[in-house]
């Protein structure tokens, strides 16, 4: 359970695959400029869309997860068949578009677990395949996850990718949402009037091994995941969540702003995102830092957004300057950014790395170059922290139908909370059961940020992905609900717990195929690594009127 | 108009799933996201929706939905005045 404490995390081998083309065409357009974004007919928008060439037997999303794959193994010896290493997949909503041929009936293949599977088989993978499904920061989280993993000294490589493809189901939900910029996205400038959604696969190799490392190096260097606890799709309004896993990333790599050489930000350009980062970036002292958004180039790639623009980040670092933000000409952000219009030399080799979801959660990540790292070994100085079980509970089952079922109870918990019943099933049940877990043992001592939810499930969100694509079919003239929409995303359950009991440390959620204990034992690292000292974690699975929830408790035991 | 404002706040209750809410419960002239209902940002999304599926009216612009938005009866009023 205890981490090393001399252990480097470094960038191996990368590929990307965009609407500007592979890694050095994506960048040497950028550099240039040159944005990807064009009309689609199919969804009436501006979107980056890729074209791909199919592998027999596998979909588009597969196939490009393999393709990546294929690319970042081969300049590698490190293999996945070696037990040492382990695959980590991000992404929001895999094969989702499957669900347009039978809706009530949702093929294997729309399950994310089976498709990362397919994906693992193809390259004889030792370990089963870890499913993060985190909303917008998956990719991000990816890094974070892979990096505690590194860590924890069960693994001494793993292989991230991060792939996301659009269809109906994705762009009309974006679209109910009035989030969906006319024209290509403008991050940030005064004219911004919402995000342009994109397609991508990225994939890279992370070690601990630095001659197995790509030169010149750059270390992954921290990590953080938290929530706003505000609300489950607004941005939060004082962007103290994302300052958290800024100032939590940035500690873990021992730098202060003085270190930071530029800011790659989510900067979807959503009026509300944009504004939200201007805040937390200033809380964080990094509003003077040059900063770009790589959205007007490629759009919101969803669950690969953060590896792909992690990849990008990476090869900004090692040319020494950066590329501007596609479509921004000024801005009327609250707080001012010192956002980059064109190419910019910058002066120190460290990257913040950050993104922001649904479900109210952020992500940062510091890539550190050579230059300023003195590449000296990691020293955490964090003794091994204990932990307990304090409290267990799982939610019972019952003959009668689930409505009616968790209706008896929510009267039973005597309170009236308006919300409740606007949540998805899925959330619901797992309201009910962190009420009965929290009424055996409370957390009310710990501080928000010290407090952690981590849950994993199979069918990720596929209950409400059904009703949403229900919806969708019947192209009704007034479009899809939002409030169904925003469910689609299974850590959109844990975002509200979050703010029920005010949870602002990290919230992850794993896809896998039965209760491995992938979560707990998670938790139990976040603990032994004095990241968080009480984390709920466990199993939190609802589709068509059957459920199953069992959750523990887990805090640091204090000497 | 009174009808207008019933009819209305049953569509808000079965829209935004505001279970144990009756149309009684709700004070036409108190404003619609304070406390009393607790209505958020997705809910004045559904609204916009409500508009559209029951009484054919386009709302593109959200920033001008605040002060229709503040009340039902505000939004009866235009309603009234912008329905098909």
């Amino acid at each position: 359970m205890v981490g090393k404490t001399e252990v480097n995390i470094y960038i191996g081998t990368t590929s990307i695959y965009t609407c500007l083309g592979n890694k050095f065409e994506t960048l040497a357009a950028m550099n240039r400029g040159r944005g990807g974004l064009s009309f689609n007919k199919q969804f009436s928008m501006f979107t980056g869309s890729l074209e791909v060439e199919m592998m027999e037997t596998y979909t588009r999303f597969e196939s490009l997860m393999i393709d990546q794959l294929i690319e970042v193994l081969s300049r590698t010896n490190i293999k996945l068949s070696d037990p040492s290493v382990q695959l980590i997949i991000s992404t929001t909503k895999g094969n989702v578009e499957l669900l347009e041929e039978d809706v009530d009936h949702p093929s294997e293949r729309t399950f994310l677990y089976t498709s990362a599977e397919l994906v693992a088989a193809r390259f004889s993978a030792s370990n089963p395949p870890i499913v993060i499904s985190n909303a917008c920061i998956s990719g991000v989280s990816s890094f974070v996850v892979a990096r505690e993993l590194l860590l924890s000294g069960r693994f001494n490589h793993a292989v991230v990718v991060g792939c996301d493809v659009l269809s109906e189901f994705i762009t009309s939900g974006f679209a109910s949402f009035k989030s969906i910029s006319e024209k290509p996205c403008r991050p940030y400038d005064a004219q911004r009037d919402g995000l342009s959604l994109g397609e991508a696969c990225g994939a890279v190799v992370l070690t601990t091994d630095i001659s197995r490392a790509v030169s010149p190096y750059i270390r992954l260097a921290g990590g953080a995941i938290t929530n706003d606890a505000n609300h489950i799709s607004a941005p939060s309004r004082t962007g103290d969540g994302l300052f958290y896993a800024i100032r939590s990333a940035m500690a873990e790599a021992g730098l202060s702003a003085d270190d930071i050489g530029f800011v790659n930000s989510h900067g979807t350009a959503t009026r509300y995102n944009d504004e939200m980062e201007s805040k937390a970036l200033a809380l964080s002292g990094l509003n003077t830092k040059p900063l770009n958004s790589l959205k007007g180039h490629i759009g919101h790639t969803l669950g690969a957004s953060g590896v792909v623009e992690t990849v990008l980040a990476v090869e900004q670092l090692r040319q020494g300057y950066i590329v501007g933000t596609y479509g921004f000409k000024e801005s009327d952000l609250p707080h001012p950014l010192a956002i980059s219009s064109g190419k910019q030399k910058i002066t120190k080799a460290c990257c913040v790395k950050t993104a922001s979801g649904f479900g109210g959660c952020n992500a940062a990540i510091v890539l550190e170059g050579s230059d300023s790292a003195k590449l000296t070994t990691e020293n955490h100085n964090i003794l091994p922290q204990k932990v307990n079980v304090v409290a267990k509970y799982t939610l019972p089952q019952s003959d009668k139908a689930f409505a009616d079922y968790i209706r008896v109870e929510f009267k039973q918990l005597g309170e009236s909370n308006l919300k409740f019943y606007k949540m998805s099933d899925m959330s619901k049940a797992l309201y009910i059961a962190v009420e009965r877990l929290l009424a055996i043992e409370g957390f009310s001592e710990i501080e928000p940020t010290r407090r952690a939810i981590i849950l994993a499930n199979r069918s990720a969100s596929i209950d409400s992905d059904i009703a949403h694509q229900q919806i969708v079919s019947q192209r009704l003239p007034e479009g899809p609900s939002p409030a169904v929409f925003v469910y689609t995303l299974a850590n959109v359950s844990a975002g509200e717990m979050c703010i029920r009991h005010k949870i602002q440390g990290d919230n992850t959620f794993f896809i896998e195929n039965r209760d491995s204990g992938l979560a707990e034992d998670y938790a139990r690292l976040l603990i032994a690594r004095d990241r968080a000292d009480a984390v709920i974690c466990g199993w939190c699975e609802y589709l068509k009127g059957e459920w199953n929830v069992d959750l523990k408790l887990l805090k640091k035991i204090y000497d | 108009m009174e009808q207008l404002i019933g009819e209305l706040k049953e569509h808000l209750i079965e829209e935004l799933n505001l279970e144990e809410i009756t149309p009684e419960d709700i004070d036409s002239e108190a404003p619609l996201f304070r406390d009393g209902l607790g209505l958020d940002s997705i809910d004045a999304l559904e609204i916009i929706l409500i508009l559209e599926k029951y009484y054919g009216i386009k709302l593109s612009n959200s920033a001008e939905a605040k002060p229709i938005f503040y009340s039902v009866k505000t939004l009866a009023e235009y309603i009234m005045k912008n329905r098909k």
